[in-house]
């Protein structure tokens, strides 16, 4: 395939400088791979190989680890504080933080159980609220933030006492609500898996998107008389993909199967990467992060962005909310305490993000908090203690904060911001 | 491109002008009372000292700044800039001397910043296409417009931004010492496409510390001094008128240099007569 010799004259636009080694097909997407990470652009290496070595370990120490039925649940558990961590990623992304998300989600799970089981407000209409009340909370943090100045971090720590408090005050004395169990919304968050089929269908759909995506910017890069990348890393990439998420599904389908929980989760995973990677809001949001009083002089709302950040943090927060109620089957004092926060940031800045802003996936959420989850679960599996808990993730975050600065040291010595 | 020369105003007319801007910094004044006038296809230089106020008036002029006092005239309409945004709607486009890049973004990202094609699914390809053919014209020396701009060289950030201010089609576009870090072939580059954009018929401030490139291109010589007007020179003005007027002595250290020069050649050439 010497499809990259365009013209034989002139150089392909992209292509005039010598300097630059040009890496095409296979070998070259390998050679290019490891440039990338000897340059301390890591991307999400760090979690995979993190939780090769959790697995290993956890397997070897308990055999039931790896079992289906224990992956089954461990989805079901990933896709609440997942979402919220979807969160973590977009305010991430600005430069900023969320330190209220556990208390904001655990108001979200009281008001569903307060309207919906107390008061007899439809549930959908109850979800909303909920939702609503979360996005208000992201207004007033970017109200702070933009008039005031006042750091995320101090009015997000702030929010999270006061937050607790509000769930402390409308739980009222009884201290927990149970939620029915039969209801769509606790066996969405318990039992409701994809049929079989729907799961390898979906994960077919998949693989077929990534190929008709990387085939027709190919077709217009070669057509505008820029290098396409190779067809073969192409087919490559979504083939491996395929095969290997559909041998994830078979094995999943061993038992329960995907819930739709976890593909509610994965839905909004892949439309916030595109709105991030591929709308003018997400350049907007890496260009704010990266460097605010450029984005400004470019014409950028800047104030904007920081509203939306946080707006979409609190709401996706709430959302996590809803659906830890779903998972636990009711709206405790206890929901959105002990780690949840932690959780929900360290699962984030696992998988990539970094907590300095500019450079971060929405991917870093799903990856991360299988991570997360994956080391709770298989604490849990050994009954270990929660203090014993605690401690091995605050290890974790560490080790993941320390991986992202020295990765940005190295990127800054490398020239790769 | 092809309309701008029949929306712009007939040769001659002030794009812009300025009158009595003052901008206040606490209690540092960095401008008092600035006059300031460009015509269509003219190009001002801003010359001073560092300190004396040119990137201070070009942030007020691109709406980064907010002029303390003072009015603003933009093609015959009174304006005022509550921000980068509205200077940028006006059509005025500026390279400012800190660049104003994204470092995590790449090349194309960059110049495309805020003006993306299609906002809900960006058109790469297009904007790369465009990038590229922006930097072809600078002649820029870029290996690959898909690096993040924190891997390019100062000269190359330059050229970035350079071209990024083009994008738009400005009517006015201001460049902050656009050749401090630039290259022989690039500095000629840019000084062609100084002219190039005047003979379109815009106007252009570009500041400047390098004596030599502001003659070659500027129709005036705005000099500015702890942040006041000093005086408007043509390009025929003598040097040491300039640099009194920048300094703001006749004896200085600039002539005081080039006297001892003077006097030491002078002494050269007497004792090979001799
Ligand atoms: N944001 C600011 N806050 C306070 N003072 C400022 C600010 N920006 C500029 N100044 C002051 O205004 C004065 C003019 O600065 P300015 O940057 O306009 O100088 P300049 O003419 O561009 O100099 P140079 O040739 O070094 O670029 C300086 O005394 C500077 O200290
Ligand atoms: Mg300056």
């Amino acid at each position: 395939m010497s499809s990259d010799k365009v013209n034989p004259v002139a150089p392909a636009l992209d292509r005039a400088d010598v300097r630059v080694r040009h890496d095409a097909g296979l070998g070259g997407a390998v050679r290019g791979f490891i440039d990338r990470v000897r340059s301390g652009d890591l991307g999400s290496l760090p979690v995979v190989v993190g939780l090769a070595i959790i697995w290993t370990v956890f397997q070897s120490l308990n055999p039931v680890f790896l079992s289906s039925s224990n992956l089954v649940n461990l989805l079901f558990d990933s896709s609440t504080v997942g979402v919220i961590s979807l969160g973590i990623v977009c305010i991430l992304m600005v430069g900023e933080i969320d330190l209220s998300v556990g208390s904001v989600s655990g108001f979200a799970s009281a008001i569903v159980g307060v309207l919906w089981v107390n008061a007899g407000v439809p549930v959908v209409i109850a979800i909303l609220a909920a939702l609503a009340v979360g996005a208000v909370f992201g207004v007033v943090y970017a109200a702070l933030f933009n008039r005031l100045g006042m750091p995320s971090f101090v009015s997000t720590l702030a929010g999270l006492l006061a937050v607790l408090g509000m769930q402390l005050y409308i739980l009222g004395s009884t201290g927990s609500i149970n939620l029915p169990y039969d209801s769509a919304l606790v066996v969405l968050g318990q039992t409701l898996v994809m049929p079989a089929f729907v799961s390898y269908a979906l994960v077919l759909a998949a693989g077929v998107a990534i190929f008709a995506t990387g085939y027709s910017t190919a077709a217009r890069r070669r057509a505008a008389g820029l290098t396409p990348p190779s067809l073969a890393g192409i087919v490559a990439r979504a083939l491996a993909f395929t095969v290997a998420l559909e041998l994830v599904a078979f094995y999943l389908n061993q038992d329960r199967g995907i819930p739709w929980m976890f593909g509610l989760f994965v839905g909004l995973v892949v439309a916030m990467d595109y709105a991030l990677k591929r709308t003018k809001w997400g350049r907007s949001m890496t260009a704010v992060g990266g460097n605010r009083e450029a984005a400004r002089r470019s014409g950028i709302n800047v104030r904007g962005i920081y509203m939306s950040a946080f707006v979409l943090c609190s709401t996706l927060a709430a959302l996590g909310g809803v659906l830890s109620a779903a998972r636990l089957a009711s709206a405790s004092q206890q929901a959105g305490t002990g780690d949840v926060n932690l959780n929900a940031i360290a699962a984030a800045v696992i998988g990539g993000t970094s907590l300095f802003g500019g450079r971060g996936s929405a991917y870093s959420a799903l990856l991360g908090i299988i991570v997360i989850q994956s080391i709770a679960s298989g604490l849990t599996l050994l009954d270990l203690s929660s203090s014993l808990r605690y401690m091995i993730t605050g290890a974790v975050l560490a080790i993941a904060v320390i991986v992202d600065s020295l990765a940005r040291r190295s990127r800054v010595s490398h020239g790769r911001a | 491109m092809s309309n701008t020369s029949q929306d712009m105003p007939p040769a001659g007319e002030p794009v812009l002008s300025l009158r009595g801007i003052c901008k206040q910094f606490g209690a540092v004044s960095a401008l008092t009372d600035i006059d300031l006038d460009v015509h269509a296809g003219e190009v001002v230089a801003l010359v001073g000292d560092n300190g004396a106020g040119k990137s201070t008036l070009v942030k007020v002029l691109a709406g980064v700044h907010q002029a303390t006092t003072g009015t603003m005239t933009f093609r015959g309409q009174p304006v005022t800039l509550a921000g980068p945004n509205d200077a940028l709607a006006l059509g005025i486009a500026t390279v400012f001397q800190d660049l104003a890049l994204c470092e995590n973004l790449d090349v194309v990202a960059n110049i495309f910043l805020g003006k993306e094609m299609q906002p809900y699914a960006l058109d790469e390809v297009s904007m790369e296409i465009r990038a590229w053919t922006l930097l072809n014209e600078l002649s820029a020396r870029i290996p690959s417009v898909r690096v993040p701009i924190a891997s390019l060289s100062g000269g190359q950030r330059q050229t970035v931004a350079i071209a990024r201010s083009l994008l738009l089609e400005p009517k006015l576009i201001m460049l902050d010492e656009p050749t401090a870090a630039l290259g022989v072939a690039q500095t000629a580059e840019v000084l062609n496409l100084i002219e190039r954009v005047r003979d379109r018929g815009l106007g252009v401030i570009m500041i400047s510390h390098n004596m030599e490139d502001v003659r070659a291109v500027a129709d005036r010589i705005v000099v500015l001094r702890l942040g006041r007007n000093n005086g408007i020179f043509y390009p025929d003005t003598s040097n040491q008128e300039l640099v009194s007027a920048i300094t703001g002595a006749a004896d200085n250290a600039v002539s005081r240099r080039s006297g001892r020069r003077q006097a030491a050649q002078h002494n050269v050439t007497g004792e090979a007569r001799a």
